[in-house]
C-alpha cells in the first residue's frame, strides 16, 4: 500500500458556522423542554416531588401501602390468628397462610414468632413469576391472579419466607376451622396454582368503597389482625402518619425479616423486651 | 397403473427391531399411564411438596436442553465460522437438539400445575423473569430448529409427491447461515439463563452466585456436541455403514474434551473463589448441613467432577484413548451422566436447604426430603421412550447424512 498522506484542510464558511451554533442551540433548547421544560413528562410535578422521585421509594406516591406490626413480645402463641385466617380464606389448615412457632432469644426467653405474606415492597416472587399471575397492586399488595397462574411453582422457590403454598390436589375435604372462627369470604383456589397471604384484600377494597378505614374499622381489617386476643397485631396505611400503624411503627423499636436480601417487607416486627 | 410409481422398498421386518419398538413402546406405554394419572390426579402423587418444590422433573428438563445444545454448537461452526468439514454432523445435531428440546418441553408440561395454561408466557408478559425469557428462547429456538430441519423431511419419499416443499426447504436453507446465527445468540441466552433461573435466587445459599449461568452453558457446549457424536457412533455400529467420516468425529471429541477442561476450570474457580472464599455464613451453613445430611458431596465428586469431567476429558483428550468409537461413547455417556448429575444436585440440593427468615434462634424449617416416586420415574421412562423412538424414526426414515457431493 502506498503511504498516502491526505491534508485535510477544514474551511468554516459563515453559512457553516452559523448552521452549526444554530443546531446547537436548538438543541440545547429542546433538551430543556424535554426534560425540565413544558414537553417534559415531568412537567406538572413540582419541584419537591422531582426531588422526591430521587429519594423516596416510587410507592411512597400512592395513596395506600398496606402494613402490619406484628409485637412479639405481646404474642401468646394461640395460634387464632392462624384459625381466623384459614376459615375467612378457607386455607388449608395442614398448609396455612399463616405461621405461628415458638422461639427462643440468644439469651434462651422464650417468645412466639408468627409470619404472614410480609408483602415486599422489592418482592422476588414478582420477579421471577413468568407471567405476572403475582404482582404488586397499587396499594404495594402482593396479589395473585389465580386465573392466571401456570402452577410453575418458581415464586414458592424464590421467597426468602416460605410464604407460599401450592395447590398440589383438589381439595374436598371441609375446614374444621368453619364456622367456628369464621366463614369463607373467598372462594377455594383450584388446584395447580401458588396461593398466599392476601392481608384480606378483599375486606381492605370493600371496606374502602364504603368508606371505612382499614386497619380501624374491623370490617374492613385482616382477620388475623381482629382475632387477635391480646391486640400483637396492627395493621394500616403506612403512607398515612396518623394511622394506627404508622403511630406504633414510631413509638416502637422495630425490625424486619432479612433486610440484608433487600425485599422491604411491609411487615415489621417489635422484637420481645428480652431481645433476640 | 401403467406409469411406474416411486418404488417402495419391502420392508424387512427384522424380530430384533419389533422386539426394539416393543421396548419403546413399553415404556411409552408406562409414560402415558403415569402422565394420565398425574392429568386427573394432580401433583399430589409426586414427590414434590412445598418444601421441595422442584425435583426430578426439573432436573430432566434442564439436562435434556443442555444435551440438546450440539445443535447450536455445531451449526455455528459450519456456517458462522465456515468450517465446512463438519457439515455432514449438522443434521443429526439439529436433530439431537429438536428431540433434547421437546423432551424438556414435554417434561414441562407434565410438571406445571396448569398444563392448560401453557401458553400464558406467550401472552402475558413479565420481561423480568428469566423463566418468561427461557421459555420464549426455547419457543424460538424450537421453531429455528424445525426451520433448519425441514428440508431433511422434505427430502423424504413421502413428501416427494409434493415438489414445491422441497423447493421452499431448499430456500430456506439459503437461509442457514441467518439461522445459525439466530441460534448461537438465542442458545446462548437461554443456555445460561437456565443457570440463572438458580442464580438469582437471593434467598437460597448455595444457588446465589453470579458464576451459575457461566456453568451451565460452558457445560452444555462441553457435552452437547460429545452426545452428539456419541449417537453417530452408535447409528454406525447399528446401520453398519459409515455416514460421517472418523476424522470429523474424533475432532469434535476433541473439542468437548476441550470444553469439559474449561468448564472445569470454571468450576474450580468457583469452588475456591465463590464457595470458599467467597462464602457467607449462609453459604458455609447450608454446605455443612449438606454435607452431614446429604450425599451432597458425593455426587459432586463423584459423579459431577470425576464421571462428568475427569473421565470424559481423559477418554477424549489421550491420543491412546480417543481413537476408538466405543470409548468415545462411553466417555460422552459419562459426560451426560455428569449433566444430569449436576443438575440434580443444584436443583434438590439447593432446595434441601431449609429458607431461614426468623428472627430468633431456636426455630429453623426441617431440611427438605425428597426422592422421586414411582410416578416421577415413570413419567421419565416415559420421556426416554420418546427419545428413542424419535431416534429410531430418524434414522430409519429421514436423510440424517447428506450424500456427499
Amino acid at each position: 500500500m502506498k503511504n498516502k498522506k491526505t491534508k485535510v484542510k477544514v474551511e468554516l464558511t459563515r453559512r457553516d458556522f452559523l448552521t452549526v451554533a444554530g443546531a446547537a442551540t436548538g438543541s440545547v433548547v429542546l433538551a430543556q423542554a424535554l426534560t425540565t421544560g413544558p414537553l417534559s413528562p415531568f412537567s406538572n410535578l413540582k419541584q419537591g416531588q422531582l426531588e422526591g422521585i430521587e429519594s423516596a421509594p416510587a410507592h411512597s406516591k400512592n395513596t395506600y401501602r398496606w402494613g402490619m406490626v406484628i409485637d412479639m413480645h405481646k404474642c401468646i402463641g394461640c395460634e387464632y390468628c392462624l384459625r381466623a385466617c384459614s376459615a375467612t380464606n378457607d386455607v388449608d389448615p395442614q398448609r396455612p397462610w399463616n405461621i405461628v412457632v415458638p422461639e427462643k432469644t440468644s439469651n434462651g426467653y422464650p417468645f412466639f414468632f408468627s409470619r404472614p405474606c410480609l408483602h415486599c415492597q422489592e418482592a422476588p416472587c414478582v420477579e421471577v413469576c413468568p407471567v405476572k399471575a403475582t404482582y404488586h397492586r397499587e396499594d404495594c399488595l402482593v396479589v395473585m391472579d389465580y386465573d392466571r397462574c401456570i402452577g410453575c411453582r418458581y415464586c414458592e422457590v424464590a421467597c426468602p419466607y416460605d410464604a407460599r403454598v401450592f395447590n398440589w390436589e383438589h381439595r374436598e375435604e371441609g375446614n374444621p376451622f368453619i364456622p367456628t372462627w369464621g366463614i369463607a369470604e373467598v372462594d377455594r383456589r383450584p388446584r395447580g396454582v401458588i396461593e398466599k397471604c392476601t392481608f384480606c384484600s378483599h375486606r381492605i377494597d370493600a371496606g374502602l368503597k364504603r368508606g371505612m378505614v382499614p386497619g380501624v374499622d374491623r370490617e374492613a381489617t385482616p382477620a388475623c389482625v381482629n382475632i387477635c386476643p391480646v391486640g400483637a397485631r396492627t395493621f394500616g396505611n403506612l403512607n398515612d402518619p396518623d394511622s394506627p400503624v404508622s403511630v406504633v411503627l414510631a413509638h416502637n423499636a422495630t425490625i424486619r425479616l432479612r433486610e440484608e436480601l433487600g425485599t422491604e417487607p411491609n411487615v415489621y416486627y417489635i422484637p420481645p423486651e428480652e431481645g433476640l | 397403473m401403467a406409469t411406474a410409481t416411486i418404488e417402495r422398498k419391502p420392508f424387512n421386518i427384522a424380530p430384533g427391531l419389533v422386539a426394539w419398538f416393543a421396548f419403546i413402546g413399553l415404556c411409552l406405554l408406562i409414560g402415558l399411564v403415569a402422565a394420565v394419572a398425574v392429568f386427573t390426579r394432580g401433583l399430589v402423587i409426586t414427590n414434590m411438596s412445598d418444601l421441595v418444590p422442584w425435583g426430578l422433573w426439573i432436573t430432566v428438563d434442564l439436562s435434556s436442553i443442555a444435551l440438546g445444545a450440539g445443535a447450536f454448537t455445531l451449526s455455528a461452526v459450519v456456517y458462522l465460522f465456515g468450517i465446512k468439514r463438519f457439515q455432514p454432523i449438522v443434521r443429526l445435531a439439529v436433530f439431537v437438539g429438536f428431540i433434547g428440546y421437546t423432551s424438556a418441553l414435554l417434561t414441562l408440561i407434565m410438571d406445571i400445575g396448569r398444563p392448560d395454561r401453557f401458553w400464558h408466557p406467550w401472552v402475558y408478559w413479565n420481561v423480568h423473569s428469566v423463566l418468561w425469557e427461557i421459555t420464549w428462547c426455547i419457543t424460538i429456538y424450537l421453531a429455528i430448529m424445525v426451520l433448519e430441519f425441514a428440508p431433511v423431511v422434505f427430502e423424504t419419499p413421502f413428501f416427494r409427491r409434493w415438489p414445491w416443499l422441497l423447493d421452499i426447504a431448499n430456500m430456506m436453507h439459503k437461509l442457514a447461515p441467518v439461522l445459525a446465527i439466530l441460534g448461537l445468540l438465542i442458545s446462548l441466552l437461554h443456555q445460561s439463563s437456565l443457570g440463572a433461573t438458580y442464580g438469582i435466587v437471593k434467598s437460597r445459599p448455595i444457588w446465589f452466585k453470579p458464576s451459575m449461568p457461566i456453568m451451565f452453558i460452558l457445560s452444555a457446549v462441553a457435552v452437547g456436541p460429545a452426545l452428539t457424536i456419541a449417537i453417530a457412533f452408535i447409528i454406525e455400529v447399528i446401520t453398519k455403514k459409515r455416514n460421517i467420516s472418523h476424522d470429523v468425529l474424533y475432532t469434535i471429541s476433541r473439542f468437548s474434551g476441550l470444553g469439559l477442561l474449561v468448564y472445569a476450570y470454571i468450576k474450580f474457580w468457583d469452588l475456591a473463589a465463590v464457595s470458599y472464599y467467597g462464602r457467607t455464613p449462609a453459604v458455609s451453613n447450608a454446605l455443612a448441613m449438606l454435607g452431614e445430611q446429604t450425599p451432597y458431596n458425593f455426587g459432586f465428586w463423584f459423579g459431577e467432577i470425576l464421571i462428568g469431567i475427569l473421565i470424559p476429558v481423559l477418554i477424549f483428550l489421550l491420543p491412546s484413548l480417543n481413537r476408538k468409537p466405543a470409548n468415545l461413547i462411553f466417555g460422552a455417556a459419562c459426560a451426560m451422566l455428569g449433566v444430569i448429575a449436576n443438575r440434580w444436585n443444584i436443583t434438590v440440593s439447593g432446595l434441601f436447604v431449609p429458607v431461614s427468615y426468623s428472627p430468633g434462634t431456636l426455630f429453623h424449617l426441617p431440611p427438605g426430603q425428597y426422592f422421586p416416586s414411582l410416578v416421577e420415574w415413570a413419567v421419565v421412562l416415559g420421556i426416554v421412550g420418546y427419545v428413542l423412538l424419535m431416534l429410531t424414526l430418524g434414522i430409519l426414515y429421514l436423510p440424517l447424512f447428506p450424500k456427499a457431493k
